[in-house]
């Protein structure tokens, strides 16, 4: 199509930046009703006691060189006798950790409202802009795009023979949802509720299970073997004194 | 840990504050950040700060964690009064807050008032079993009264679930070791080892320890870790020099030579008088003499 559309700069005035406006505005408020409505987490003794324990075992698997065969053989039995042992997860009690999401009511609470204070908005914002600005062809960028894009540039506008370069109000509109996190970094800090690559992230790594790698750090340390450094050091000190003397 | 190019930042900021070329706000920042205890120079210029009202109201909303800090350092050097404002003003500003709850109860512990402070942190940790530094607060009080057997249970209960924490390890080591508990000493600085296996402060320590425990396999041991103590060092620590020569003779007397390893030992043991020799001539000549007679002495030992 080589003829261009003129757009009226009414459109500009009264839907591309209000449209933009009112998203920067709703990202703001999304950001200070998440702060409202995060709950202080309260951490579990046993879950820090954990956390403690890997780090003191990894510690062990690293430095088992530096202490005598004794000490270690004495740490080793701490932490990986079958009995009770500090890595030692007894069969069975390894809570699948989707079963205990559900038995914890404060985890599902704060994943409601995490999953509330997005899809509400998102949603009533939606229906606003399909409502008062549907069928606009509001901005056009200034290079031209394949085919491919049209789905993505000129949601809600049913005719194919638009050059692609010209977008919907509607798309406008998810170009700003997903495309102002930079700015809302700027605005808000770092750390905003906003950012939903983050929270996908998160959903991701919800099904953490302590106990896995617990039994992992433990697999860790019955592989290793004991070399004590120490005696290598006499020799160094030897060659050091040597040369601080000589 | 301090790191070298955070440490002369500090050194030259302030030298900058004592001088009176500004910038305490900054010097005050980097002391919070890196949890270094400057209490006369924190509470000196922080109460500057407080006092000038412009500067102040230029921090916003960080005025309250000066507040705060200097609460802190006032404590720490007994200028009760001053704490008490400070506390004052964040309470009311802060009513509900549990951060100033602990600043009462550490009020009170400066005040003295045992009794008071223990109530007021346990009821602050029934509300928050896991705060850390209320636990240490408990410890620190049960030592400051001298009460060591309840400091070092309540430290073993912390370390129960806080078990990667070395500065707790360092403590429960250093109470050990005042209380002649030199076994239960010696594994905690075996914990600091594991963690940071390449600091030669601990390594001395547990030679210390082993030395003091005393016996063949000890001895072998300590003189073990004054080498490594030696080779960390760059062969810079007198303690572990002394350690060295300490620990051959002492096996030396126990095994009277049978043990074949007696010829390398008696090498590093001759190297490191000698360093130490060296070392007293380049900077305490006058004591060359004592030093002498102490290798002399060591040497002629039966």
């Amino acid at each position: 199509m080589a003829e261009e559309l003129v757009l009226d700069t009414a459109i500009r005035d009264w839907v591309l930046i209000p449209l933009s406006v009112v998203m920067v505005l709703i990202g703001v408020l999304r950001h200070f009703v998440a702060k409202l409505m995060r709950s202080n987490q309260t951490l579990d003794a046993k879950i820090v006691k954990e956390g403690q324990v890997i780090v003191r075992a990894r510690n062990l698997r690293a430095g088992a060189n530096f202490i005598p065969l004794k000490s270690f053989r004495a740490r080793k039995v701490y932490y990986n006798n079958e009995e009770n042992g500090l890595l030692h997860v007894p069969k069975g009690q390894a809570q699948n950790p989707q079963a205990q999401m559900f038995s914890d009511p404060n985890m599902a609470m704060d994943m409601m409202k995490k999953n509330l204070s997005m899809i509400i908005p998102q949603t009533l914002t939606f229906a606003w802009v399909n409502f008062f600005f549907s069928g606009f062809v509001a901005a056009k960028i200034p290079f031209p795009l394949t085919q491919r894009f049209r789905s993505m540039l000129q949601n809600g506008i049913d005719l194919s023979t638009v050059d692609v370069s010209y977008v919907s109000s509607r798309s406008w509109y998810f170009l700003n949802l997903f495309g102002l996190r930079g700015l809302f970094s700027l605005i808000l800090g770092e750390e905003n509720a906003t950012d939903d690559a983050q929270r996908m992230m998160q959903m991701g790594g919800f099904g953490f299970d302590p106990s896995k790698s617990l039994s992992a750090e433990k697999d860790g340390l019955d592989i290793v073997q004991h070399e004590w450094a120490l005696p290598k050091f006499e020799k160094r000190a030897e060659n050091v004194l040597r040369k601080l003397v000589g | 840990m301090v790191g070298a190019a955070e440490e002369a930042q500090l050194a030259r900021l302030e030298n900058q504050v004592d001088n009176g070329g500004g910038g305490a706000w900054e010097y005050l920042s980097l002391v919070r950040k890196l949890k270094v205890r400057r209490s006369d120079k924190v509470f000196k210029h922080g109460l500057s700060i407080l006092n000038d009202h412009k500067q102040r109201s230029g921090l916003g909303g960080e005025e309250w964690t000066l507040y705060e800090q200097v609460a802190v350092a006032a404590m720490d050097c007994q200028c009760l009064d001053v704490a008490k404002d400070c506390i004052k003003a964040l309470r009311k500003q802060f009513p509900e807050s549990k951060r100033i709850g602990r600043l009462e109860a550490m009020f009170l512990e400066a005040k003295g008032l045992w009794a008071d402070a223990e109530k007021a942190y346990s009821s602050l940790l029934e509300d928050n079993p896991l705060d850390q530094v209320i636990h240490k607060r408990r410890v620190a009080m049960a030592k400051d009264q001298g009460n060591f057997s309840v400091a070092i249970e309540r430290l073993n209960k912390y370390l129960e679930i806080f078990m990667a924490d070395q500065d707790a390890w360092r403590e429960l080591a250093e109470i050990y070791v005042s209380l002649q508990l030199y076994k239960q000493a010696a594994f905690c600085y075996e914990e600091l080892i594991l963690s940071q296996p390449t600091v030669p402060l601990y390594h001395l320590a547990y030679a210390d320890v082993l030395y003091t425990l005393g016996g063949l396999e000890n001895y072998q041991l300590a003189k073990k870790y004054y080498a490594s103590t030696i080779d960390l060092t760059g062969g810079k620590n007198t303690r572990a020099l002394y350690g060295i020569c300490l620990c051959s003779i002492a096996i030396g007397q126990l095994t009277k030579g049978r043990n074949k390893e007696d010829k390398d030992s008696f090498e590093l043991q001759s190297l490191a008088s000698t360093a130490l020799e060296k070392e007293y001539k380049k900077r305490a000549s006058d004591k060359l003499p004592l030093l002498a007679a102490t290798l002399r002495n060591l040497k002629l030992q039966p």
